[in-house]
């Protein structure tokens, strides 16, 4: 259980990262078009070939099996280990409605992974579905796929609101996993939690604002 | 003061339990929340019906023996006290209130309210003590302890090992108690010697008994009589980590 919990610990610590890199690359979707649509492209071309980033994109693949599959796991034995439910429990006195349901959250977070996956990754890598176009430059044209899709105002709607469900998580699991894995400074964790607060809230906010502006550019 | 009690009753471990309902009159403000239930028994007996059985001791906080889940919440409406601090005065004439067991895997249900705790007891035979000679005591001042250690040993030394936290944990985890045991003692120079073996082992424990993880709700915190920080879990997973990892 401490082995399990610790993994989860550590590879969603890995994706808070990868979150990082994620968002400061959407960024690039907010400049002007003529610009944004070359440094986009030729950014994810970059990211294609490099081969640390091919390490790196398995070890991501890897942190989201790992983290979904472990969660599971501890969320079944949990189960188990409180098997009856309160006729009354106000658990909203003592403990914050994210902490009680970030099993419920982290699967809608999963369901919006495969739908964004599906979108991008399997079409601009896997070559499934509709084929990407090239831009001026012979760069597979990325940001049309980007920008064709939040031209459509059900997943601008989507993405907006799936960035909700994301800061609650990240919220919450960034704080407990420096817990988990054995941080116990009390100073320490009170910088932590508010660091939390922001990293969640400047997520949320730019993972869920950019396809807005997307749509109305 | 008039109060609808609905409470749980169950004959015994195996039985299917249920919620009965009982109207109780002539209670007043400053009885404490057990003598409600005295009272309430007190007139089971006179209709010679079955009593409810509840735990208590000490009735006055330090015993921990007196744990229930009353009107969805671990001791009831306040933060940090036992059920026996508990009085009427936090209810109001008129009011419904549900009394339920401890509801966790590891601590079945012996009948009504009471429930079996020894899995508490199994957790610190694995090593909540210090192997000493015993005789006359030692000389106090012997070894020295700097104040902020013996605070600090003094705050989780408190747990009283009533089971809140495992009551009040979506994942009945028993973390805080545990955690409170293992720090109390390993972060004193008298534990020391023992100090890897007594982590590992009570940990060990702990999941043999079949309680859930720490997913650090802090719900725990709030319910403890004594108001045990979490921090003190995590402190627990480092100590863990240092004995597993380290030595
Ligand atoms: S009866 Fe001893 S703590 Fe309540």
């Amino acid at each position: 259980m401490f082995l399990k919990k610790s993994i989860i610990a550590l590879t969603g610590l890995f994706l808070c990262l990868f979150l990082i890199v994620h968002l400061s690359a959407n960024c690039i979707l907010l400049l002007p078009e003529t610009i944004a649509r070359d440094l986009y492209n030729s950014y994810s071309t970059t990211l294609r070939e490099s081969t640390i980033i091919k390490v790196i994109a398995y070890v991501l693949y890897l942190s989201i099996i790992l983290h979904v599959f472990y969660a599971l796991l501890i969320t079944l034995k949990n189960r188990k280990a409180k098997p009856q439910k309160y006729v009354i429990n106000k658990s909203n006195e003592n403990s914050s409605w994210t902490s009680q349901n970030m099993g419920l959250i982290g699967v809608i977070i999963l369901l919006f992974i495969i739908v964004h996956l599906a979108n991008f990754w399997a079409r601009i890598k896997l070559g499934i579905g509709e084929e990407v176009g090239l831009d001026a430059m012979g760069n597979k044209d990325v940001y049309e796929v980007t920008h064709t899709l939040f031209q459509n105002i059900y997943f601008v709607i989507f993405y907006t609101l799936i960035s909700i469900p994301l800061a609650l998580h990240l919220h919450h699991g960034l704080k407990s996993a420096f817990k988990t894995l054995g941080f116990y400074h009390k100073k320490g964790l009170t910088i932590l939690a508010k660091i939390a607060l922001f990293y969640a809230i400047v997520m949320g906010f730019g993972f869920g604002i950019i396809p807005f502006i997307v749509y109305f550019k | 003061m008039k109060v609808t009690f609905k409470i749980w009753r169950q004959e015994g471990p195996k039985d299917k339990g249920e919620i009965k309902t009982y109207e109780v009159d002539g209670l007043t403000e400053d009885m404490s929340f057990l003598e409600a239930l005295d009272h309430l028994n007190e007139l089971l007996v006179l209709k010679n019906e079955n009593v409810i059985a509840f735990e208590y001791d000490c009735r006055e906080g330090i015993c921990g023996q007196c744990g229930v889940f009353i009107n969805g919440r671990a001791h009831g409406p306040h933060d940090n006290i036992t059920t026996c601090q508990l009085h009427m005065r936090s209810f109001n004439d008129g009011d419904t209130i549900v009394v339920e067991p401890w509801l966790a895997a590891s601590f079945p249900v012996i009948k009504d309210l009471i429930v079996d705790r020894s899995a508490f007891d199994r957790i610190i035979e694995q090593g909540a003590f210090i192997s000493a000679k015993t005789g006359t005591a030692a000389e106090a001042n012997a070894i020295l302890i700097g104040r902020e250690v013996a605070d600090k040993a003094m705050d989780v030394a408190a747990c009283i090992g009533c089971g809140a936290c495992v009551a009040t944990c979506k994942n009945a985890s028993a973390s805080l108690f545990t955690a409170a045991k293992i720090n109390h003692l390993n972060s004193l120079p008298q534990g020391k010697p023992e100090a890897s073996k007594r982590v590992l082992e009570m940990t060990k424990q702990m999941e043999l008994e079949g309680f859930g993880s720490c997913t650090f709700t802090g719900a725990c915190e709030v319910e403890c009589p004594e108001g045990i920080s979490i921090i003190n879990i995590a402190e627990m997973n480092a100590r863990r980590s240092k004995a597993k990892w380290l030595s």
